[in-house]
């Protein structure tokens, strides 16, 4: 999709916007490039869709790092809102952006304090400490917020990200789960939480990481690493299970055969590049020899 | 046609304004009501009881999801006699009496003043404006059942049920032209995407249970009461039954 | 009309846009209501009385039910959950509109 921008209309251009603000495209550079077409005169005939095509702009100079560009677009909208909790948010993330973390801090504070219930500033205070490195007090600032915030989609999947950067294994698939609570159709779900119970090792988590993995494939059979996560758990749980034998070795190695043949036909159909050292030749070389 | 003729002007001076007036003022009430509705301050403890409501929910919909482990867990957090959520968390029950209640009472004020008010001011205008008129017929015979109704302010024994009075047709319109409110007004509100976008984002968590008391009592029960059945039982037996009926 | 669902391969589950259904929803009864008061006001002009205006009325209902089936084309099932429901819902509400709009519409043109 490419355009002549210099021939689009002022109407294009606000279409054109509104297309990328819906379907959440960021293209920054295309946004700031506009913003100086529409900055004069077209945009003050556009009536209330104007402020959001301005939150638009904002964001978008923050992107590329115009931070001036960004600030003087901050000055005429809190021209128009005094006192408004959003507009002091684009300046929160103003800030933020030029790296001036104690006064974005300052500045969200405020907006907590004037509205409790504002979670996007709350959760903002958590970028900011993760900008910071202090993953510790990101987390216990996330905690807070989930306790108050419970079905906060976004920011169980976030906790979940944090605790395995800190390794706290169990903590992150305790957050997984919850995901799966609000979204129990969506196969990546299934398969965040097989990873992290794969990566906890033991018997159980690893029987656990099965049943996951095999619940994502049931989802979309055409997640790759679902699939290769199959095959690696059954592979493990098959050295787990030498001594017992039973029904339960069978099945890991008729899943583990499976995710094989699986992968193979999914190799064949992509054809890959020769460089490329195939897949299945790498999980044969792990697979256990029976 | 009738055997009752109607001077046209009454067409003119009484139908028609009274369609006109009725429309008007809907639109008017919609803008007025848009002026005068607050932001409404969501206390931060509304939030979160509502958020726990949608969570429990969420459990007990989609616990069959997780391992048995897990789902016991958290409804051992939820209902557990001693420390669970419903349990410790204490809410007064919802203020019996709303006049109590300063801000619940502005509220109602205001339902009052954008809804029922104009109905009656406008319905006493009209009936006193254009009273004693009859206005139009109903196409389609009524019974004698429906005279009182469509009839108001004439008392006529013997005029047939389907002449309309100009009182009633004014509250026919009141009724019949809600549909045609949200066609007008709706698609105004639909141009308006993104304040759409952003509703539906922070919308789930807004409405939050009248009476967190008996709304928690009651999802305690309901939580109580599931039962857990786990789904991934048969994943892998399915995923291998699916390979068997492709070969 | 535009959304669709989202759709899983696996016959089994089917999972629907919540957002989608609804905004396919907000569109039939936008075409409902325009569907009525232009059909209440076709029957006025027309001077329909009595069963004729009903019987018209339900001629409109099925008729704009057959163009939501031949716009949506044989993948029906894409913008909505049953076929049925498309005719039957809001047909009452949508009577009401239609029945004042006949009535306003008649009272104009044939009344006096």
């Amino acid at each position: 999709m490419s355009f002549n921008y210099d021939e689009l209309s002022h109407t294009e251009i606000f279409d054109l916007l509104r297309q990328w603000r819906e379907n959440n495209e960021r293209r920054s550079e295309d946004v700031l490039y506009f913003s100086e077409v529409i900055v004069e005169d077209p945009l003050h005939k556009l009536g209330s869709e104007k402020y959001v095509v301005m939150e638009q702009v904002i964001y978008a100079a923050l992107d590329c790092h115009y931070y001036t560009i960004a600030k003087l677009w901050i000055m005429m909208l809190s021209e128009e809102f005094p006192g408004s909790l959003r507009v002091l948010r684009y300046k929160a993330a103003c800030l933020e952006a030029e790296e001036k973390y104690e006064e974005a801090m300052e500045v969200l504070d405020s907006i907590i304090k004037a509205d409790e219930t504002n979670s996007a500033a709350r959760k903002r205070r958590v970028a900011i400490l993760k900008a910071q490195g202090l993953i510790q007090e990101a987390i216990k600032e996330l905690v807070d917020y989930l306790k108050k915030f419970m079905s906060d989609m976004e920011a169980w999947q976030e906790l979940s990200e944090l605790y395995l950067q800190v390794q706290e294994y169990s903590k992150a698939a305790f957050c997984a789960e919850e995901l799966i609570l609000h979204q129990p159709h969506n196969h990546l779900m299934h398969q965040r939480l097989a990873d992290i119970r794969y990566t906890m090792g033991g018997v159980d988590n690893l029987e656990l990481a099965k049943s996951y993995y095999c619940q994502a494939l049931k989802l979309n059979p055409d997640n790759m690493r679902a699939l290769l996560g199959l095959f690696l758990v059954t592979n493990t749980l098959l050295s787990h299970y030498k001594s017992s034998g039973s029904a339960k070795r069978k099945e890991a190695f008729k899943l583990s055969q499976w995710a094989q043949s699986e992968a193979t036909k999914i190799q064949r159909k992509a054809q890959p590049p020769p460089t490329i050292p195939a897949l299945t030749n790498m999980m044969l070389s792990l697979a256990v020899t029976d | 046609m009738a055997e009752l003729l109607l001077d046209p002007k009454i067409r003119l001076w009484v139908f028609l304004p009274i369609v006109i007036i009725t429309f008007l003022v809907g639109i008017v009430r919609h803008y007025v009501s848009i002026i005068l509705s607050s932001q409404k301050k969501i206390e931060i403890i509304q939030v979160q009881d509502s958020q726990v409501m949608i969570r429990a929910r969420l459990l007990r919909e989609n616990g069959k999801y997780l391992p048995r482990q897990s789902f016991a867990m958290r409804r051992h957090w939820f209902n557990n006699e001693d420390t669970g959520y419903f349990k410790v968390q204490k809410r007064a029950a919802a203020s019996q009496n709303p006049m109590t209640d300063p801000g619940m009472m502005t509220d109602m004020l205001k339902g009052n003043v954008t809804n029922v008010l104009p109905m009656i001011v406008i319905g006493g205008w009209i009936n006193w404006m254009f009273s004693g008129f009859l206005t139009t017929k109903v196409p389609f015979p009524l019974t004698l059942r429906f005279k009182p109704m469509l009839q108001r302010g004439v008392e006529l024994a013997y005029l047939d049920a389907s002449w309309v009075s100009s009182a009633s047709w004014y509250f026919l319109n009141v009724f019949g032209l809600r549909t045609i409110y949200t066609l007008v007004l709706g698609e105004n509100n639909a141009a308006d995407q993104s304040k759409v976008m952003q509703e539906q984002m922070s919308g789930a968590a807004m409405a939050m249970p009248p009476d967190p008391k008996a709304a928690f009592k009651a999802e305690w029960e309901a939580l109580e009461i599931t039962e857990h059945r786990w789904a991934l039982a048969t994943a892998e037996a399915d995923l291998l039954v699916n390979e068997a009926k492709e070969q | 009309m535009s959304s669709t669902k989202a759709k899983d391969q696996k016959p089994e589950p089917v999972v629907y846009s919540e957002a989608a259904l609804r905004n396919n929803a907000v569109v039939v009864e936008y075409c409902r209501t325009s569907m009525a008061a232009l059909s209440g006001s076709t029957a006025g002009i027309l001077g329909l009385t009595g069963l004729n205006g009903f019987a018209f009325y339900v001629f409109a209902v099925v008729s704009l039910w057959a163009m939501f089936l031949i716009k949506a084309g044989p993948n029906w099932h894409k913008y909505y959950v049953s076929r049925q429901s498309v005719l039957t819902n809001g047909f009452f509400g949508a009577l009401f509109t239609y029945v004042l709009f006949w009535t306003f519409i008649y009272g104009m043109v044939h009344v006096y």
